[in-house]
């Protein structure tokens, strides 16, 4: 049979595959990635999408944590100041429930507690990078306005409602307790035990009485705080999670798209070594052929 | 009885069809690197005998005819597989242009999804915080560039497409021509018997380059040659070519015409087949695709948007300009409605500092509002279909080049030049025409002798 008497198209064809693989192999280690363009490997170009996707997400969430967290600690703090404040208006109470102090002491005790009544309101009406951390969502007012119409002598304007954020996939934290609820809830009215005690004091009489409403304002204010301190706990270990999910999901988009650095280079030899032989081959061919010996 | 005349006559067939044969053997040299040329081989018969009775003399040799050697099978093969090649060439070429807007970047349309989803998150924490606010806006007016910015690259790869598509025309009018003038040249040669094989060779060799560019028939008739599209519609008949135009229909896309008629649908190989299917299919595939997910994410995002309260406590207004209600061009159209900050609705009941419906808006991301998919999946499933197509074009285009090859090898095998075999025949002929020369002189000398015998 008749051979093909050319080869050089077939070689040159054999080395221009030659230089496509090292070009390929040259781009995925220069950029560390085997999927490159989506025609790469079409399934793992379209999961590096959801990849990349759930990746913005995790950091994200880690983000809005950072963020809530900071704003629930420094409302946790302040209740603890809260706490404080009506453990001292306490034992000023149960200083001024015994009977061996005179009207004028009473009344210096009571002016201290109107002390720590104002400390309270301005505790209630802590702002949190301009948002009124205890005014329920209505955030933009300060929640207690002095109003001497009420009994309690503040009012309330703030809102009973609370926000939720979604802080992880169908994880959402509550992320604020209104002050209706922490700090004028019924038989737990703070402002209200402690305008009593003042009243007491003032008058000398039904001291006991109004430091046993303070007492229990104390408890009603603290059994909420636990609130705080459960929610940052939850965002802790919620961010521990996110970023196992974090290291995960970049193992997997490394899994997916990331180049096998030793095997590319492998291939980059071999395909090298394959092109040294194609060039010998071509540089070999048809150097002579039978007229080189007609004399 | 026969004579030393004779004997001098067939000695002398014998010279010159030695060297009528060294010639064919010396074009086949000249021609050793010419693209298409097929190989040359003298046809020498023996010339009629002499009979006179009782004996019969060979009269000695004639050269019949210098033909080309070539299969027309296998050239018919090479002609469908460069149609195949063409097609596929200009399909990957296309393609990959297509898939630059879906690879991953800071910028993508996936990356622009992500990052206003993120924002909403971010503007949940703090709902009445201005710079967050301004945060969402700025990600969504991103979200609406990326989609513009790949809109319009398919839309100004698809003008590309029409610009090849015309040069392409152009280029197989002016082929049509060339083959036409050579079927007349053909034609003429063979009716007085002459041997053609230049001008055949000339003449495949550009049926070939017409066929990377459009699907063709061959149809051989008497000394010359018809071709049609496959469809059947006529571009060359004998000496007559028949020109193709372009015209551009409503939506300004250009139509390929033949005498008065549209065939661009019928063209399915070829580069002009490739450019058509990338045109007309593949691309407008992926626009209403990217469409789809523009309109159905635009208006979940309206729908949410209007269901909740602005900062100032307004109903919502919508994020995005209303995709159009069929959603076609919607990507390349889609838009802000606003720019205020204040203006996105992240309460649900009107407080100020509610993030009901940013957590809505939010959650919109798992939500299966495009297609029957979420947002992130429709895409990815986008990037799957262009990444798909691309890569079995790109196969296809592999497979193709390698049959292409072995055609080419078999033709070669075929019809090629090899310098050896023309070395050998060389040596042959001349060994030929030397010893024919050495008769003769033979003959010479005979003749002197008898001369002699004469004079002596």
């Amino acid at each position: 049979m008749r051979v093909n008497p050319n080869p050089l198209p077939d070689l040159l064809a054999a080395l221009q595959q030659n230089q496509q693989q090292i070009n390929t192999d040259l781009a995925e280690i220069s950029s560390g990635q085997s999927v490159n363009v989506p025609s790469d490997n079409p399934a793992a170009a379209a999961l590096l999408v959801e990849n990349a996707d759930a990746s913005a997400a995790t950091d994200q969430f880690q983000r809005s944590i950072s963020s809530i967290s900071g704003e629930l600690q420094n409302a946790d703090s302040t209740l603890n100041s809260v706490v404080t404040a009506l453990q001292r208006a306490i034992s000023l109470g149960v200083e001024g429930a015994s009977g061996t102090l005179n009207d004028s002491d009473r009344q210096a005790l009571a002016t201290e507690v109107q002390g720590i009544q104002s400390q309270l309101l301005n505790l209630a009406n802590l702002s949190y990078q301009g948002k009124f951390v205890f005014a329920g969502t209505a955030t933009q007012t300060a929640p207690y306005v002095l109003d001497s119409t009420s009994p309690s002598g503040v009012r309330y304007v703030g809102n009973g409602e609370a926000n939720a954020v979604t802080v992880g996939d169908h994880v959402s934290v509550q992320t604020n307790l209104p002050g209706s609820q922490l700090f004028s809830s019924s038989g737990g009215d703070m402002f209200q035990a402690v305008q009593d005690l003042i009243a007491s004091l003032q008058t000398g009489t039904g001291v006991s009485g109004a430091v046993g409403e303070v007492t229990s304002a104390l408890n009603s204010v603290s059994a909420k705080r636990v609130f705080y301190g459960n929610t940052v706990n939850q965002l802790n270990s919620q961010q521990t999670f996110l970023s196992t999910e974090s290291t995960q999901l970049a193992s997997q988009q490394n899994t997916l798209g990331g180049a096998d650095l030793s095997k590319v280079i492998t291939d980059l030899e071999s395909s090298q070594t394959a092109r040294q032989a194609a060039l010998e081959a071509v540089a070999q061919t048809q150097q002579t052929n039978l007229f080189n010996y007609i004399k | 009885m026969s004579s030393l005349n004779a004997s001098l006559a067939t000695a002398l067939s014998g010279l010159m069809a030695e060297q009528a044969a060294l010639n064919a053997t010396t074009n086949n040299v000249a021609n050793v690197n010419t693209p298409g040329y097929s190989r040359e081989v003298p046809v020498m018969v023996a010339s009629d005998p002499v009979v006179q009775d009782p004996l019969t003399f060979g009269t000695g040799v004639t050269l019949q005819s210098i033909e080309s050697v070539r299969d027309p099978i296998l050239e018919s093969q090479i002609q469908q597989e460069t149609q195949t090649q063409g097609q596929l060439s200009a399909l990957v070429s296309a393609l990959s242009q297509t898939q630059t807007s879906f690879t991953s970047s800071s910028s993508d349309i996936g990356t622009a999804i992500s990052n206003f989803f993120d924002s909403v998150n971010q503007l949940s924490a703090s709902p009445a915080d201005l710079s967050l606010r301004q945060g969402v806006v700025t990600a969504a007016g991103n979200l609406a560039t990326a989609f513009n910015v790949a809109a319009n690259n398919l839309t100004a790869q698809r003008t590309n497409l029409d610009d090849s598509l015309t040069q392409a025309v152009g280029q197989i009018n002016q082929l049509t021509g060339q083959i036409a003038q050579l079927n007349g040249q053909i034609s003429n040669l063979e009716n007085v018997g002459e041997n053609a094989g230049t001008f055949i060779d000339q003449r495949t060799q550009l049926i070939d380059q017409l066929s990377s560019l459009i699907d063709v028939s061959v149809i051989p008739t008497d000394n010359t040659l018809t071709l049609t599209t496959a469809s059947g519609t006529a571009l060359v008949a004998g000496v007559q070519s028949f020109q193709l135009s372009t015209q551009p229909n409503a939506s300004g896309v250009q139509q390929i015409m033949a005498q008065g008629s549209n065939i661009t649908s019928t063209i399915v190989s070829g580069q002009l087949g490739g450019l058509i299917a990338a045109r007309d299919q593949q691309i407008p595939a992926v626009q209403s695709q990217l469409d789809t997910l523009a309109a159905g994410l635009a208006n979940a995002v309206n729908g949410v948007q209007t269901s909740g309260y602005d900062l100032s406590g307004n109903k919502g207004v919508n994020l995005f300009s209303s995709p159009p209600a069929s959603g076609a061009g919607a990507a390349a159209s889609l838009t802000l409605a606003i720019t205020d900050p204040s203006l996105i609705a992240a309460s649900a009941d009107g407080t100020v500092g509610d993030n009901g419906n940013a957590e809505a808006l939010y959650a919109l991301r798992n939500q299966t509002v495009v297609a029957g998919q979420t947002p992130t999946g429709y895409y990815s499933s986008i990037v799957f279909n262009v990444g798909n197509v691309t890569a079995n074009a790109n196969a296809e285009q592999s497979a193709s080049s390698l049959v292409l090859q072995q055609l080419n090898d078999q033709r070669s095998s075929v019809s090629g030049v090899s310098l050896d075999q023309e070395a050998a025949n060389m040596v042959q002929y001349q060994q030929a025409y030397a010893a024919s020369a050495q008769v003769i002189s033979t003959i010479n000398s005979m003749m002197e002798t008898v001369i002699a015998m004469k004079t002596s």
